[in-house]
């Protein structure tokens, strides 16, 4: 189980009050905040002791209540991962984190397009790997059609 | 025999090596890259595979010919055409033997340089009438490239002129009676290697058709017969690039310590099989080098083979002046 | 098709990213950059693929170009997009390796690794010692044909043909061993949740030596006809340079990573498998540039061949697999597993509500993070570069767009 009190310390320092802070099982931290607070909390923690400045991933789950958009952030001196997660509605607004981690660049056009939020504050909003119309691939009410249903198309 | 009759069999005379040369060169490119290669090259198509050519003769005359919808049309069908007649009228002052050639010029020399520099208009023509991109791209290298080339390739052919005394390219030959022109002209035969391999779109310097940057090139936009045109004219730039090379540096026709004289007929023999060697050498360079950018080509081709060039010919007038009966040898 | 300009009306946005490359040009009142004789250039936009013969599958990468120069390069992707991970989400957990190897279809084991690492995490799987053993030996041997691909590819780009089927004639015995033991050359599903599905044979073994006494020489030969070609050197030397905190920022990982003078591989500090046991180096360079990310991937090669040659000869005896049931219910939670795939910091995070699929399954595809970077280390470059820049990375388009 990791040791969590330096995120804690480098988010009050930033003014970050995360909603939850918790080290859990296979994971490392794993820290949720507000959406407004996402970008400060990643620059807390990138300016944070440990130095969590390398970004692993962005990716975005659906919870059935809305759109959970997770930032995977590594730090490589003290190898410790933690995970900041944030909360959007259906259809929110993300915010581009893309000048804090350019890696977010791509990502986040991938995150927004395949759970159907509006991307704000990044430079190149357009779609990344779905064609315009599709449907926001990866949200739970959309479902796939299985080869059956495809083949007595 | 009628003077006409005479004259248009010659002609016929270079259209059939050319013909011949294309097709004996990309059976040799196969078999030679395949080797190369670790593989086998053409194997299915008679003993060898040497129908293979043949076959693709027949599928590039038949195959459909569509043209792109903006090309500039006149220029688009001119092109190929501006590509090949040069590449052929190169044939006209090689000699295969000191009998044996199709009109062998006082200024030899001069015209096979000369109608060779026309090649380029083609290639740019074909890339500005493609309307695409990529073959813009390679008909503007194209240029750059030649122009860039054709000076140091001029200045390397000098000394082996100056030694010989003559711009005639059998009296070339003949001066290399004692010493082949290599030994004497060796840094001049270095750059005119380099130089002739630009010139002659050859790895690595093959920057206009680059198949991993600009696709095809200039080529892009050509299929079927058009494009065997220029496919054809490439091969042929070749043969007359090397011919050039045994030509001036190599000695010709001629066989080391073995009179002209007994050669008889087998001296053109002799001088296709040298080319065919020379050919030979830039496929096995091809095969193996990576290309260069286009920048680093213009650098080192204004930056080292123009002065160094330079500096070979005047190297070797200093030294004809002060020791000529020594390098011309016993003439 | 409708004006490509629009397309590309947020190509220029990367100059914010990479630094700005002064123009001495003078620049016209109305911003066209003017020669001395007052003509006028036009900017060129270029649509370099999908089609194109060196963008290493169906990428598409506008270019806004004077002359041969790129003032900015956006990279288009999402032609291979199959769905990878939406398709996981109605798929049993032993069923997601099939779909796994579809992502980055030149190194399938790692990519089966890291869904059933993450999948035995989740659900508290040990996996036997032997079966490890196997990952690792297989992974390897995948990453030696992965990296003979690479090279192949990065001499086909820089023009250099013959370099790429000498690269294929050693991969062809690798796909030949790895098609013994799993009855596939590409698409392996070898690697489940809880073990292997085959234990290694005994004449792939028989293949693997004698491939090993061969290697050595060959990589010798690899190394000196491309790396030691002054030509090839030139090429690469100070193209697409990327230093470490840029190189970090961006999230590159693996050997483009440590080709910028960090040395992170999962396979050394997040050990998985049986890597703790192996005796490997990293390789790291400082430069940052193509020739730099050539070099590491070189020395990766070695590395590999080393590795291999420790598991064929200290394989431990056991079972292949562990006892797991077929339909694996892991309990809710999330897990996050990566492995070191050939590309770089391959990872999968699953979440599970306790079902007998994943809730949710991320692929986290390197390839991906690499394009980026290299899309922002295109302004300044030539079109030539362009090609060595894409292949130095070596982005696989089905990662990418899953």
């Amino acid at each position: 189980m990791p040791d969590v009190t330096h995120i804690a310390d480098a988010l009050s320092r930033a003014d970050v009050v995360p909603e939850t802070l918790e080290s859990a099982d296979g994971l490392g931290a794993v820290v949720r905040v507000a959406s407004v607070d996402a970008a400060a909390a990643l620059r807390a923690l990138r300016e944070s002791s440990h130095a969590y400045d390398y970004p692993v991933d962005v990716f975005g789950v659906d919870t059935g209540e809305g759109v959970d958009i997770v930032y995977h952030l590594r730090s490589l001196s003290h190898g410790e991962e933690v995970f900041v997660k944030t909360a959007y509605p259906y259809g929110g607004e993300l915010t581009s984190v893309w000048e804090l981690f350019p890696a977010a660049l791509m990502p986040e056009r991938e995150a927004a397009e395949m759970f159907g939020l509006t991307l704000s504050g990044h430079p190149n909003p357009k779609h990344l790997l779905l064609t315009s119309g599709i449907e926001p691939l990866l949200l739970k009410r959309v479902a796939i059609r299985t080869a059956g249903e495809v083949r007595n198309r | 025999m009628n003077p006409l009759l005479e004259v248009a069999l010659r002609v016929f005379a270079a259209l059939g090596l050319m013909l011949l040369n294309g097709v004996v060169l990309i059976y040799m490119l196969r078999k030679v890259l395949g080797r190369l290669h670790v593989r086998l090259g053409p194997t299915e198509l008679g003993p060898a595979g040497m129908f293979q050519t043949l076959a693709d003769v027949v599928k590039l005359l038949t195959k459909e010919d569509p043209t792109p919808t903006n090309v500039d049309r006149a220029l688009y069908f001119l092109a190929p055409g501006i590509v090949f007649v040069p590449a052929l009228l190169a044939y006209a002052a090689l000699p295969f033997s000191g009998e044996l050639v199709i009109a062998d010029l006082d200024l030899g020399l001069l015209f096979t340089f000369a109608v060779v520099s026309l090649v380029p208009l083609g290639i740019v023509a074909a890339g500005w009438a493609s309307a695409n991109k990529w073959s813009l791209l390679g008909g503007m290298r194209s240029v750059a490239q030649q122009v860039s080339y054709e000076v140091p390739m001029l200045l390397a052919a000098v000394p082996p002129v100056m030694i010989a005394g003559s711009l005639k390219l059998s009296d070339i030959v003949r001066a290399q009676e004692p010493l082949w022109f290599w030994l004497p002209c060796l840094p001049a035969f270095v750059l005119f290697f380099i130089a002739g391999l630009v010139e002659t779109n050859q790895t690595p310097f093959d920057l206009s058709e680059a198949e991993s940057e600009l696709v095809t090139g200039f080529a892009t936009e050509y299929s079927s017969m058009k494009f065997g045109l220029l496919f054809l004219a490439e091969f042929s730039n070749i043969f007359v690039f090397a011919s050039m090379v045994v030509t001036l540096f190599f000695g010709g026709w001629r066989l080391p310590f073995v009179p002209v004289d007994a050669l008889g007929n087998f001296a053109a023999v002799v001088f296709v099989a040298k080319v065919y060697l020379v050919i030979a050498i830039m496929m096995w360079i091809r095969g193996t080098l990576p290309r260069v950018r286009i920048d680093q080509l213009l650098a080192f081709g204004w930056k080292v083979m123009l002065p160094v060039s330079l500096a070979w010919v005047m190297i070797t007038g200093v030294a004809l002046r002060l020791g000529g009966p020594l390098i011309r040898g016993a003439q | 098709m409708s004006d490509p300009r629009a397309q590309v009306e947020h190509a220029g946005w990367l100059s914010s990213v990479a630094p700005a490359q002064p123009s001495t040009r003078p620049v016209s009142a109305w911003g066209a950059v003017v020669g001395v004789d007052s003509l006028a250039t036009d900017r060129l936009i270029l649509n370099m693929g999908p089609q194109h013969p060196s963008t290493h599958g169906v990428l598409r990468v506008l270019l806004e170009l004077d002359g041969e120069e790129v003032l900015a390069g956006e990279a288009v992707v999402g032609y291979l997009h199959r769905g990878i991970e939406k398709l996981a989400e109605s798929r049993r957990y032993n069923a997601v390796g099939t779909l796994m190897d579809r992502g980055d279809y030149m190194s399938g084991i790692h990519n089966e690794l890291a869904f059933a690492l993450a999948a035995e995490k989740l659900a508290g799987i040990e996996v036997p010692r032997r079966a490890s053993w196997l990952r690792v030996l297989m992974g390897e041997i995948n990453r030696i044909a992965s990296h003979l691909v690479w090279y192949g590819t990065m001499g086909l780009d820089a023009g250099a043909m013959g370099q790429f089927l000498y690269a294929v004639r050693d991969r062809e015995v690798l796909l030949d061993i790895l098609e013994d033991v799993t009855g596939q050359r590409m698409m392996f599903n070898y690697v489940r949740p809880g073990g292997v599905v085959a234990d290694f044979t005994p004449t792939a073994e028989k293949k693997l030596r004698a491939f090993l006494e061969t290697i050595d020489g060959y990589l010798d030969e690899h190394e000196a006809l491309l790396g030691g070609n002054e030509i090839f050197q030139a090429r690469l030397t100070g193209v697409g340079v990327i230093m470490k905190e840029t190189a970090l920022a961006f999230g590159l990982s693996g050997a483009n990573l440590r080709a910028s003078g960090v040395s992170f591989d999962v396979r050394k500090d997040l050990p998985y498998a049986a890597y703790d046991e192996m005796e490997f180096a990293v390789p790291v360079a400082r430069e940052g540039d193509c020739f730099a990310r050539y070099l590491v991937r070189m020395g990766e090669l070695r590395q590999a061949v080393a590795i291999v040659r420790q598991c064929i000869d200290g394989l431990p005896e056991g079972e292949y697999t562990a006892k797991v049931p077929k339909v694996l219910r892991p309990p809710a939670g999330e897990a996050y597993a990566s492995v070191e795939s050939p590309r770089g910091e391959l990872g999968v995070h699953i979440v599970s509500d306790g079902g007998p699929s994943p809730y949710r399954m991320r692929y986290k595809p390197p390839a991906l993070y690499a394009l980026q970077a290299g899309e922002a280390m295109l302004p300044g470059a030539l079109i030539a570069d362009v090609v060595v820049v894409l292949g130095s990375l070596d982005i696989v388009l089905g990662e990418i767009d899953r």
